[in-house]
């Protein structure tokens, strides 16, 4: 019989893949994971040109800042409220958003200015001002897009991080990065698709759940792999005590031998998938200790990256992991700081938070820069919401808290197809809504139902994050219980203002 | 290019596979299942139950799609040949659907929608929404009695086909055992079945599986994925969840075959029923399995709302198979479902008594007490049935008694059992002179005794005072609209039983009763998908216009009708499937059928087992497995600071404290559900996560996997006390890898396997015999004692082996 049984492997697995979800709607993305296995031949090895159109970007880094930042006191400059210190909130500014349980009950809403000394740094465009938490960053400021309009309608962490890590409130959806996975398959196979990281914090106050980088109704091979500072990098990578790799190979092959007596038996194409799946593990135990050892780093990376990049676990280290994972072929990856959630001591907590961050956000950049990456690689900074003008608890001008804020928040991205040194949006001088290029308040507050320039709600963030990497937002679909289901709804808009 | 030409190739190939079963040739086209589901897919997105029927037209009706379009008609009633639809899907310059919609008309399906309308564009419902009617069993050749084969082979004969040969008896064994019990058959189970030559001796076999114990564990797992039952709250700090009583009935409502119109109506209303009883009420536990929050600052009325889109939306996948979550914001767009139902809907769960928010509290209220494991449960029953005959007993002496006054006759008739109990025992009270007044003592102080062991439980319970429901604006808790609404049901699904009340209690009445078109259809696919890996509807969440057409829809109309005339009995539907040719059928390959999907089922089961099943087979095989019924989940090794790695300080369940011991080595249903991070081994194996519902796992095939299953702890574990049974057992190396063999897959190794085996065994004895160290490090991994009569190079060497196998599809695959 004339049967090759590797490709008719992937033939029906597709076939099984099509029939899952539509039958006529068939995600291209579907296609591209069969596209990808290199059995079929080089050229289709990835989606690395894009899925509907040409990508700007071959990967994206997602420096994801859990618990909210204070865009207050980090990316947008609000002199004018230090007039106002102390004073209650104008009723017109808070404009009938509502507010959490913690800062509800409060008799006023007292205006709270940043303590911070901003710099007003050059870029391409007018300049951007930057807090002095961030000197590391600000060097870099002319490679950035800061965005000053993101919005959201969540106003508590699950909800809001959860919404915009799977584009709905209620957990069950697929993440952005499964969603990438699920769409543009590896450009390595020796590892995992999907990366992710969780960089330490001394103030790691809010949860992180396996749904912000779960499969939800996709396959669960796209969700993300949880690269560890602790342990085995990659779970249950290494062997046990007592068993050496020479040992391991001996297994696989008989692991091998037994495997192929059942495909013989019963024809079943996937026991070859399943011996192949075998032999990339033996792969990854040698690929993932040769990513994660850095003693074939310079000194310069560690002078670019600062000390803490020795440690592991620390965020500079993890951003130093994502270069090498970039470098490696992995397109797909994302960090997660914990601890910005300064409900009250805001300055002690964000001048910490800040400090992890600052010095690995900048590297990271140059150091893609210096590699000729940049271009190609799309890094993006930001949290699921801001922070309120007004401060909760007790207000002095050395100390504040303040409580979640959706109506605006900064999110800066780069390389990747992003205009480098711009800005875009802009908010009100309480850094409380949106405003438009004038400096009026938009009426009625925009919506995630229809763009309004300017604007950036986390649905035409993700658009946008998707348009990059050369996929289609509208397109790429999933069909689950009946309904083509997509990252960002029925919404988003891709922000061409802030595309090359 | 390479590109294209495949994807041509699949695509055609595709269009073979779907088209051959629809199209039946010259016959009259059948509206529901080939044309209705042209229109879900490429016209309703516009022109369906959401369009504005003002100024679009709507294609979901008869009575819209003839409607007087000004001159024309989209389907002309009277003119067929003259309707607009003809004109427009073959239109080059104004095309229906337009140019640049997503989903464009094939060359089949204009073909289908012309013969339709020239047909007369008749509407029918679709099917699932019609209740299912037994047909006539066909007429196929072989002489079957099993109606699962008469449909199957009536198929096969169709496309000139048999049925495959059946598998060997081994085999079969353990694919039945697997299927019902979720473990190979016993050493002894299996040998008395191969030995066993009368004609019936599977049938047999498949009884004496229906009633061991771990039926119910097994078949418990799918309901739990379902409800999506957790160990913890699910959202932000993810505390601990006092709810396990829960998933302890679930097993013994399987064991006891506790028939399922009664299994849904407990779970959904057990509080509503008269009198309700201990199980009854956790059953309710259901209607608590939303993941709940207690974040600081949140609005209460937001997770008011939440908790009870989650519920309905459980309902909708788990019970009706449709997808409601649309509806929430808009009405559906595809089935015909209003935003103005799911509120209906929405209200029926709207006045339970419980808080919105959690609290973080383990017993966040209400909650009952119940018993904390099997056989404390077993235990309680005992009682029960006990204070059941005393109080019969006592009943029935009542009226014979002279000194009883007309106040005690009326306090005894109006007391419930409890009080009965109270009463008779009452030293001072009236009742003492009944001959059962010493036992009923001794009993309450049992049952005093035994209820302080009773553990907490999640319950539902009814507000007193029902609160509004309202249709809120896109599904906006804020934005309530126009008139508070009544608990009601979708129209399209029939309605309310006249009598029923307007509660949980009326709801259950209604999914159960006999022309409910859906639940029994959904409930039998779910046992379809248990037996055979994959279900007669591939979408199992999802019955409506946008879900596929049933492989037999005939069958499946069948079965769920016999579901309901059996009394809806779960064993009686598993018994048919399993005993049923098509079940028996050898799993392999043939190459004489184009069927990778198995749509034709003429092959047998063939599928990679579930997370659960990995870990407990081996856990058997290895003579490690506790057998302990129920209790508190238990936390075996995991690798250190996954969950402080991602909790909120203030969690309860930062700290993963593993336990040690027996619980080690539980069965993995009884594994602890974190729900934002459950165990690895499980996630790694496409368990959900529970937060919501699934009822159909994905089977990935990854090198995590891989690597789980060679390095992980408890594998290893397992591995090395595999081996010492081997060595212990057996003699000469072919006898034990014969033994393995025997425990893994029910029968020896053949000769290739046995040379594999060996090889590696070599290799392993040289290796370690050289380096006792290497030897020791292996076998000290995991808290099981090593036996150290044995030799450490003969052991370390065969625990590689095991190793092995134990991940090798041998044990991996259901076959």
């Amino acid at each position: 019989m004339d049967r090759q049984p590797l490709r008719e492997y992937d033939l029906s697995i597709t076939r099984r893949q099509l029939f899952g979800r539509s039958a006529l709607g068939v995600g291209t993305a579907a296609m591209a994971q069969l596209l990808g296995s290199p059995l079929l031949g080089s050229d289709v090895v990835s989606q690395a040109d894009g899925l509907h159109h040409t990508a700007k970007a071959k990967r994206v880094i997602y420096l994801f800042m859990s618990g909210g930042p204070s865009h207050h006191d980090t990316w947008d400059y609000k002199p004018k409220m230090m007039d106002m210190f102390g004073q209650d909130l104008p009723e017109h500014i808070r404009d009938g958003q509502r507010i959490t349980g913690m800062t509800s009950g409060q008799k006023t809403l007292p205006v709270c200015p940043s303590k911070y000394k901003f710099t007003k740094y050059d870029n391409n465009d007018q300049g951007v001002w930057v807090s002095e938490l961030l000197p590391y960053t600000a060097q870099v400021a002319n490679e950035l897009c800061v965005v000053h309009s993101t919005f959201t309608e969540a106003i508590n962490h699950d909800p809001a991080i959860t919404y915009i890590q799977t584009g709905a409130q209620i957990p069950g959806r697929p993440s952005l990065g499964a969603w990438l996975s699920y769409g543009l398959g590896s450009m390595n196979e020796n590892l995992p698709h999907y990366v992710v990281m969780h960089a330490k914090s001394q103030f790691a106050e809010q949860s992180l759940f396996n749904r912000l980088w779960g499969s939800g109704f996709l396959p669960s091979d796209h969700q993300g792999i949880l690269m560890r500072s602790e342990g085995d990098p990659v779970l249950y990578l290494s062997n046990p005590t007592g068993v050496t790799r020479t040992d391991r190979r001996a297994q696989l092959d008989a692991l091998a031998a037994i495997n192929a007596e059942q495909h013989r038996q019963f024809g079943d194409p996937e026991v070859l998938a399943r011996i192949r799946q075998h032999e990339m593990a033996y792969r990854m135990q040698a690929s993932v200790p040769e990513l994660m050892d850095l003693s074939t780093e310079p000194e310069s990376t560690f002078q670019l990256y600062g000390e803490d990049a020795k440690q592991p676990g620390t965020f500079a280290a993890c951003c130093l992991n994502a270069r090498r994972l970039a470098e490696r072929g992995v397109r797909n990856i994302q960090i997660f700081h914990r601890g910005w959630d300064a409900h009250g001591n805001l300055p002690q907590e964000h001048e910490s938070q800040c400090k992890d961050v600052d010095q690995g956000c900048a590297a990271l950049i140059k150091d893609l820069r210096q590699r000729g990456m940049l271009d190609d690689t799309l890094v993006i900074w930001g949290g699921e919401f801001g922070r309120t003008a007004y401060c909760q608890g007790g207000l002095t001008k050395e100390n504040y808290g303040r409580d979640h804020h959706p109506r605006c928040f900064s999110v800066w991205m780069a390389g990747g197809g992003i205009k480098p040194g711009i800005t875009y949006g802009r908010t009100d001088d309480y850094g409380y809504n949106i405003v438009d290029e004038h400096g009026e308040k938009l009426t009625p507050q925009p919506t995630k139902e229809t763009w309004t320039p300017g604007t950036m709600h986390i649905h035409d963030l993700n658009a946008t994050i998707l348009h990059l990497l050369g996929i289609d937002h509208r397109k790429l679909t999933y069909r689950f219980q009946g309904r083509d289901f997509r990252l960002t709804d029925v919404h988003g808009h891709v922000i061409q203002d802030i595309c090359v | 290019m390479i590109r294209r030409r495949l994807q041509s190739t699949i695509v055609a190939s595709l269009f073979a596979l779907i088209l051959a079963p629809c199209v039946f040739a010259q016959s009259k086209v059948n509206f529901s299942r080939q044309i209705l589901p042209i229109l879900s897919n490429k016209c309703f997105v516009c022109h369906g139950p959401d369009a504005e029927a003002d100024d679009n037209l709507r294609l979901d009706s008869y009575e819209s799609a003839t409607q007087d379009l000004g001159g024309y008609h989209a389907i002309h009633p009277d003119e067929p040949a003259e309707s607009q639809i003809l004109i427009r899907i073959h239109d080059a310059d104004d095309p229906m659907p337009p140019l640049d919609a997503e989903k464009q008309l094939t060359e089949e399906e204009r073909k289908l929608l012309d013969q339709w309308v020239r047909e007369g564009g008749s509407y029918a419902k679709h099917w699932a929404f019609v209740p299912p009617q037994k047909s006539e069993l066909p007429d196929a050749n072989q002489a079957n009695t099993n109606p699962v084969d008469a449909f199957v082979a009536a198929r096969l004969a169709e496309q000139g086909l048999q049925f495959a040969a059946p598998a060997d008896k081994h085999t079969l064994a353990r694919r039945a055992a697997l299927v019902l019990t979720g473990l190979p058959p016993d050493t002894d189970e299996l040998q008395q079945f191969l030995d066993d030559h009368r004609d019936d001796a599977y049938a047999r076999f498949v009884e004496r599986l229906l009633a061991n114990p771990g039926f119910g564990e097994h078949q418990a797992r799918y309901w739990l994925d379902a409800v999506r039952y957790g160990d913890t709250h699910g959202l932000h700090l993810d505390n601990r969840r006092g709810i396990y009583p829960y998933r302890d009935w679930v097993v013994r409502a399987m064991n006891q075959n506790l028939p399922l119109d009664e299994f849904i109506t407990w779970q959904l209303a057990g509080d509503l029923l008269p009198n309700p009883t201990v199980p009854q009420l956790v059953a309710t536990g259901y209607v608590r399995m939303n993941p709940t929050t207690s974040e600081g600052g949140v609005i209460p009325a937001e997770f008011q709302a939440k908790n009870n889109f989650d519920r309905v939306e459980n309902l909708g996948t788990v019970l009706l198979g449709v997808t409601l979550n649309c509806c929430r914001c808009h009405t559906h767009k595809y089935d015909p479902i209003t935003q103005t139902e799911f509120y209906n809907l929405f209200a029926f769960f709207n006045s339970t008594a419980e808080s919105a928010l959690d609290g973080n509290k383990y017993d966040y209220g209400p909650v009952i007490k119940a018993p904390t494991d099997q056989a404390a449960w077993d235990a309680w029953q005992l009682l029960t049935d006990e204070l059941t005959a005393l109080l019969e007993n006592a009943d029935s002496q009542v009226t014979t008694l002279d000194s009883l006054r007309e106040a005690d006759l009326t306090a005894w008739r109006t007391a419930d059992a409890t009080e009965r109990l109270a009463l008779l025992a009452d030293a001072s009270g009236s009742f003492k002179q009944l001959e059962g007044h010493s036992s009923a003592i001794d009993l309450q102080h049992r049952f005093k005794a035994a209820e302080e062991q009773f553990t907490t439980t999640l319950v539902a319970k009814e507000l007193q005072q029902p609160r509004e429901t309202y249709l809120l604006n896109r599904g906006e808790y804020d934005q309530p609209k126009g008139e508070a609404l009544e608990p009601a049901v979708p129209s399209v699904m029939g309605s309310l039983p006249k009598d029923a009340p307007r509660n949980r209690l009326g709801l259950a009445r209604w999914l159960t009763s006999p022309d409910h078109p859906l639940v029994s259809r959904v409930i039998m696919n779910q046992i379809w998908i248990r037996t055979f890996g994959l279900g007669l509807v591939r979408t199992p969440e999802d019955f409506g216009l946008q879900g596929e057409q049933p492989t037999h829809p005939e069958l499946l109309d069948w079965l769920a009708v016999e579901l309901q005339e059996s009394g809806w009995d779960h064993k009686h539907m598993l018994r048919m499937l399993v005993n049923s040719r098509t079940f028996q059928q050898s799993s392999a390959w043939r190459s004489d059928v184009e069927d990778a999907d198995n749509r034709l089922w003429a092959r047998g089961p063939r599928f990679r087992l579930d997370a659960e099943v990995l870990r407990d087979i081996g856990l058997w095989a290895s003579q490690l497995l506790d057998p302990h019924m129920g209790g508190e989940g238990v936390k075996p090794y995991q690798p250190p600071g996954m969950w402080l790695a991602m909790a909120h300080p203030a969690s309860n369940t930062k700290q993963y404290v593993r336990d040690e011991g027996t619980r080690l080595y539980r069965r993995s249903l009884y594994v602890y559900w974190k729900r934002t991070s459950p165990h690895p081994m499980m996630t790694l194996f496409d368990a959900p996560n529970r937060e919501s519902s699934c009822v159909r796992r994905s089977r990935t095939n990854t090198s995590l996997q891989s690597l789980g299953l060679l390095n992980e702890t408890q594998r290893v574990e397992m591995a090395r006390k595999f081996a010492e049974r081997l060595v212990k057992t057996a003699d000469n190396d072919s006898q034990r890898i014969d033994q393995m063999f025997r425990l893994l897959a029910c029968r020896a190794a053949n000769d290739r396997e046995q040379a594999a085996c060996v090889q590696l065994l070599e290799l392993m004895r040289k290796r370690y015999s050289g380096s006792a160290d290497d030897a020791k490090s292996l076998l000290t991994i995991g808290d099981a004692g090593t036996d150290d009569s044995l030799n450490a190079t003969e052991v370390a060497a065969w625990t590689q082996v095991c190793a092995t196998v134990l991940a090798s599809d041998i044990a991996l695959m259901l076959y």
